[in-house]
């Protein structure tokens, strides 16, 4: 016991105390990485469908979440039964004891469709023209036979819709709107004849794409559900068939990276709730380069001119104070000032400039990528600035000094032997200011980021990189799905696995970051400061 | 073999293009860096141009008088470049505007010249006592023929609609309503007030009557002499003005009623409304301006003044409003004024002589004053933000349909005759509230934690530890906000009491366990123990949150009563709002730790060993080395990772906008959410039209934003300068 007084009151209780403050601390970032991590990764892996007797009769779903009986609260369990078109919502609460008869049943099929999310149940049969072709196990034999090619028919269809029939809405757009500013009566004639041929290319289009249409629509698949109701949807309106219960692992192995690819690499559907992300991964990365290269010169030079040419004095001091301290103000603030000087001023003046055929449809006078990027730039700029000087004034003197000696002009000197040793700096100041860009969400929601953005910034028609259109966004993803969404509950899985890259995406930067530093100064002797 | 004069003229160009290279780069250098940290800095003096606007004091300018037919009504049309006459013999016509120069003249319509009629109201509409004496309801509306764009060749058609013949004489038409109908019948209902030779009378009737209705005498309390009366916007009330200064509130459903009675302290000699028709202005005899509202007392509704404004020169002779926002002309025969209702701003006054007509455009920024010799004279008004004041923003207003002054910020609403409340306080308070359940939260574990890592940690443990921090401040903010407000914040309603259980729980599981360590061989306590307590302890915390989890209902059934939030309903009246400041002070507590931590810890590190070692020598223990010596040593630097965490949870945006409800509210309960700065301009931006006073308004938040974290970092860098050149003479 006195040993234990002692131990008191030499206040080892209280280093106790403060390791448990950051044991706290710790314990939080490991909880809340492993939590989005073991959120995240799941998503994909396929659950198995469980059909159980419930009070209104049978149910076939997934198993979402068990709550243990809380309070005066009984157990329950949450299924995911999917059939939005059919029961109206995705998930259904069960009393733990209003169930019984689990069983899961091997010819259970999730059916991920284009619309109205997943179907739980079976195929009934699948026609062609209203003529039978086949019906129950044999079904799914031929829908799985027949998905391949309706799915590249699909794509078809997406890809005139989307890249051929949207260049030739622009391009007869453009046509009018020349015309009307257009006198000469040769130059509208010929303008019109231009028209003309395009809109019977339109047309043909068109009827390209109805035939196709019709094409999809020949064949349609019966679902029928658990507690037997039917559904008749063309087979074009299913994305894949999955036998949860009848897979083995390696089926499951292919699934997941089937499923993670789709989210990688599609489009989102069903106002972004599912699909995949990659107009949200293609504009954050767009975005984030076009920063990166207005962000490095500005940084870079305004560093430079601090470290290496003003005269070190009170000026100079309050200058780098006021520059730091950018760093520190709220990233909205940079935002309404997106809003109101990029935005408003300088793109409406742009649009007066140069656009003003177009007007009030405004050009560049509303949110668009490239006030997007500047806004970022300028939010990073201290970060490039600050890591810069570090790095600036870590090239050691004598090197400056031998170059000097040498006849070199004091260009000469920083751009053969300063900016090259200072290189791993800027570098390392260019990706932490690219890890905040992609983080940041809130200047983004005032200066071009949106939920769904119609055509990526950067495709195959003239001029290719269009600076002045919206995007999207991870970050803004997270946000608008989970608390814009009329159906956030089924969309969460997504919102997890996009919170889960975005977060490898920045931790991964930072990494890096961390690397580079660590090496710079292994080599440079030590801090600086 | 070059020859050596040739080489020499070679290194010669050399040298001068190495020379003019480093001049033009040192010149563009300059120039660039300078003008980067011009543009920088430019970002606050922009933003304070955009908001300065709404300070600007309203100007008006005289426009040219010129000369109008004379008249008994006067009004503007929404363009503001034509005015509508009314005169009895000529009916109604319309002049261009600023010319004059006439442009239609209305000729069929009730029989001139007219025996009497109301004023013009704001919209057009007018009601007319005949030759025959009929009256006729007329709304003027623009009719464009099509294809038209030249507006003087567009007519103003009166709409004339129905005629109801009348029994009794009527001196003068007041005031009228037309009202769809409600029944089966479903026609329109006329409600005329009017004064006669025997006093105030009324009288309702459907638009197609053809039998002649009678005036109903309004049943005046005796001894009161009614001047004036107007109808509520439903025709549901009557508002009358009486000689004796009583404001006298009659229920008009069915036969008049009287309801309650205001006094005004000087005879009243005109009423009239603001948009949307809640707010009664009362015009006195020697000048008094006021406004009037209903406002519930002990369940029955009764008028009461709640905006007062500085008294004209003589008596009120009448009001007209614009539809734009809350503004309203009030004019005497000496003085036209413009007054702003929420803000009590008075925008625009001026002498004339004569006055026997004044209005105002519907879009509030052209005035009009006809007087007795026939001219007219015209202003041009400019009071683009009129709805914002110092007081509107920083003070308490009392709004149409509130019972009392009030902080209130709601910038939008459905209607057009919305009244916009641009309080500034809910905001700052909800920024405050979020900063300060946040800094609850972050300040001890970030500081503790930074003390352990500099003073007792294990080097090892120190190397991974820090850049695992500084990762975490990396963590975007729209990531922690998602899992605050989609996650915690349903967890937290369902386990609020284990997770308030959880200190007390550790701290139990600990005391159980410490005699346990203090018994331990001095050899295994030193080898296990010193710079590794942070590893011992996890297994510890997740103990103890499985004991509080365990522990919870059962704490909730023997003190809380089975539900702690029925209990904190029932026992203390707090509401509980699953996303709460708790939850935001959590979520943002998370995203400040590393900044304050990182910062704090650099602090604890640079304190010079010289001074550890010189108090352990003295036979200090750790502990009392580090608190009384490398904790005040460092306490600057502390301070300035403080401000600097201050600033970030101030701006915070995301978690805060994704974790309350963001509702502004003004309350301090843990329990219930808030509104910040920060979030509200994410919000409300997006719609806010450009350079209106919404938009303005929330340039002056960001303003506040900036200025605000500018300080907190600026101090914080000075300190923290300081700290480094005291620590460099060690």
């Amino acid at each position: 016991m006195k040993l234990f007084m002692q131990w008191l009151r030499r206040g080892n209780v209280f280093i106790w105390f403060s390791g448990t403050m950051l044991s706290i601390c710790l314990l939080m970032i490991v909880g809340l990485v492993g939590f989005i991590a073991a959120k995240g990764l799941v998503v994909f892996w396929p659950q198995a469908l469980v059909q159980v007797h419930g009070p209104e009769g049978e149910v076939l779903g997934e198993i979402t979440s068990y709550e243990a009986p809380f309070g005066t609260e009984p157990a329950k369990v949450q299924f995911r039964v999917g059939n939005r078109d059919i029961y109206g919502q995705d998930f259904k609460w069960f009393k733990a004891a209003e169930i019984s008869r689990r069983q899961e049943p091997k010819d259970a099929l999730l059916i991920e469709r284009l619309e109205n999310g997943a179907f739980f149940g079976s195929i009934r049969d699948i026609t062609q023209d209203g003529q039978p072709i086949a019906i129950a196990g044999a079904a799914v034999e031929e829908v799985k036979r027949r998905l391949p090619a309706m799915n590249k028919l699909q794509a078809q269809i997406r890809k005139i819709e989307k890249g051929a029939v949207g260049d030739l809405n622009r391009k007869l757009e453009d046509c009018r709107r020349t015309m009307e500013s257009e006198s000469s009566a040769k130059a509208r004639a010929a303008l019109e004849q231009k028209e003309q041929s395009l809109k019977s290319q339109y047309d043909q289009l068109q009827t390209e794409l109805d035939q196709l249409r019709v094409k999809v629509k020949t064949i349609s698949v019966t679902l029928l559900t658990v507690d037997g109701k039917t559904k008749e949807i063309p087979l074009g309106g299913i994305v894949r068939i999955v036998p949860a219960n009848d897979l083995n692992w390696f089926g499951k192995v292919r699934l997941y990276f089937s499923r993670l690819w789709e989210f990688v690499a599609d489009d989102p559907r069903e106002s972004n709730t599912e699909g995949g992300i990659f107009p949200a991964i293609f504009g954050t990365v767009m975005m984030v380069l076009i920063m990166s290269m207005l962000v490095v010169p500005l940084g870079v030079v305004t560093a430079l001119f601090l470290r290496e040419y003003a005269k070190d004095g009170l000026l100079v001091r309050a200058v780098r104070v006021a520059v730091n301290n950018l760093a520190g103000v709220p990233s909205i603030v940079f935002g309404v000032f997106g809003l109101g000087f990029f935005v408003y001023a300088v793109g409406g003046t742009l649009d007066q400039l140069f656009y003003s055929s177009k007007l009030p449809t405004p050009t560049f006078g509303t949110g668009g990528i490239i006030w997007a990027s500047l806004t970022l730039a300028l939010l990073t700029v201290p970060v490039v600035v600050v890591a810069t000087e570090e790095a600036l004034a870590a090239v050691p003197r004598n090197q400056r000094e031998a170059s000097l000696a040498l006849g070199a002009t004091k260009w000469q000197t920083i751009w053969n032997v300063v900016l090259p040793g200072a290189a791993p700096g800027i570098l390392t100041g260019l990706i932490l200011a690219m890890s905040r860009g992609a983080g940041e969400v809130a200047p983004l929601m005032l200066t071009g980021v949106v939920k769904l953005a119609p055509a990526m910034p950067l495709d195959g028609s003239f001029p290719f990189l269009h600076l002045d259109r919206k995007f999207m966004h991870l970050g803004f993803h997270i946000y608008d799905v989970g608390f814009q969404s009329p159906n956030s509950e089924a969309a969460k899985p997504m919102v997890f696995m996009t919170a889960l890259l975005l977060l490898f995406v920045v931790v991964m930067l930072n990494l890096v970051a961390l690397r580079l530093r660590r090496k710079l100064r292994a080599r440079l002797g030590g801090s600086t400061f | 073999m070059t020859h050596p004069n040739q080489e020499n003229q070679e290194s010669h160009r050399v040298q001068k293009r190495a020379r003019l290279v480093d001049r033009l780069m040192a010149g563009v250098i300059s120039v660039g860096g300078l003008t980067i940290i011009a543009a920088v800095l430019g970002m606050m003096v922009f933003i304070a141009k955009e908001a300065l606007p709404l300070f600007k004091p309203p100007s008006s300018a005289a426009l040219s008088a010129f000369k109008l037919p004379p008249s008994q009504g006067l009004l503007l049309d929404e363009s503001g470049k034509a005015a509508v006459l009314v005169s009895p013999r000529e009916g109604l016509h319309v002049h261009r505007l600023p010319d004059g120069h006439l442009l239609s003249t209305s000729t069929d319509g009730p029989k001139r010249p007219w025996l009497s009629h109301t004023p013009l109201q704001p919209r057009g509409e007018l009601l007319v006592q005949g030759e025959d004496g009929k009256l006729t309801a007329g709304a003027l509306k623009w009719a464009k023929p099509s294809g038209e764009n030249n507006p003087a060749n567009w007519t103003l058609e009166p709409n004339w609609q129905g005629s109801v013949p009348v029994l009794g004489a009527i001196q003068k038409l007041l005031s009228f309503r037309l009202t769809e109908g409600t029944g089966l019948g479903g026609g329109r209902t006329l409600r005329v007030v009017a004064s006669t030779s025997s006093g105030l009378a009324w009288l309702e009737a459907s638009l197609d009557e053809t039998q002649p209705i009678a005036l109903k005498l309004v049943p005046l309390p005796s001894g009161l002499n009614a001047t004036c009366a107007i109808w509520n916007l439903d025709a549901r009330a009557l508002y009358v003005g009486t000689q004796e200064g009583a404001i006298l509130d009659f229920k008009m459903e069915g036969e008049p009623e009287l309801l309650t009675r205001s006094e005004f302290g000087e005879p009243i000699s005109s009423l009239g409304f603001t948009i949307g028709g809640t707010s009664l202005l009362v015009g006195g005899a020697k000048g008094k301006l006021a406004a009037y509202q209903q406002v519930r007392v002990n369940e029955v509704f009764q008028l009461q003044p709640f905006h007062a404004f500085p008294a004209l020169d003589g008596e009120v002779l009448g009001f007209t409003y614009g539809l734009r926002d809350k503004r309203f002309l009030a004019w005497t025969s000496t003085q036209v004024v413009v007054d702003h209702l929420t803000t009590e701003r008075r925008l625009f006054s001026v002498m004339v002589d004569q006055a026997t007509q004044a209005t105002i455009a519907p879009r509030g920024d052209l005035i009009l004053v006809g007087t007795t010799d026939g001219r007219v004279r015209s202003w041009s008004l400019s009071a683009p933000h009129a709805d914002v004041s110092q007081k509107s923003l920083w003070g308490k207003v009392h709004y149409e349909g509130y019972e009392k002054p009030d902080f209130v910020w709601q910038s939008t609403g459905g209607t057009d005759d919305f009244e916009p409340k641009f309080g500034m306080m809910p905001l700052i308070f909800g920024t405050l509230k979020g900063t300060l359940y946040a800094m609850l939260f972050a300040l001890p574990l970030a500081i503790f934690a930074a003390l352990y890592t500099s003073q007792f940690a294990s080097l090892n443990l120190r190397n991974t530890i820090k850049p695992a921090v500084e990762i975490m401040a990396a963590l975007p903010s729209v990531v922690l906000g998602f899992l605050a407000g989609l996650v915690l914040a349903p967890l937290f309603e369902k386990i609020a009491v284990e997770l308030l259980l959880f200190p007390f729980a550790t701290l139990f599981c600990m005391l159980l366990l410490i005699p346990f360590w203090s018994r331990l061989p001095q050899k295994w306590r030193t080898i296990w123990g010193d710079g590794r307590e942070v590893i011992w302890v996890a297994p510890l915390l997740i103990l103890g949150l499985f004991v509080a989890y365990q522990t919870g209902p059962w704490f909730e059934r023997a003190f809380l009563g089975g539900s702690y939030r029925a209990w904190l309903q029932s026992a203390h009246g707090i509401t509980f709002d699953q996303r709460n400041s708790l939850v935001v002070g959590f979520a943002m507590g998370f995203a400040v730790i590393p900044i304050i931590f990182t910062i704090s810890e650099d602090a604890l590190n640079s304190v010079p060993k010289s001074l550890t070692s010189a108090s352990l020598a003295c036979g200090a223990s750790p502990w009392q080395t580090a608190w009384r010596v490398v904790l005040p040593t460092a306490s600057p630097g502390i301070f300035s990772a403080v401000m600097v965490g201050l600033g970030r949870a101030i701006g915070e945006t995301m978690i805060v906008l994704m974790a309350t409800g963001n509702t502004p509210v003004m309350d301090w309960s843990p329990f219930n959410g808030m509104r910040t700065l920060a979030a509200n301009i994410a919000v409300e931006i997006p719609e806010a039209p450009l350079h209106g006073s919404l938009y303005r308004v929330l340039f002056l938040a960001a303003l506040l934003l900036f200025a605000f974290t500018f300080v907190l970092n600026t101090i914080a860098e000075l300190v923290r300068q300081r700290l480094r050149k005291r620590f460099e003479t060690f």
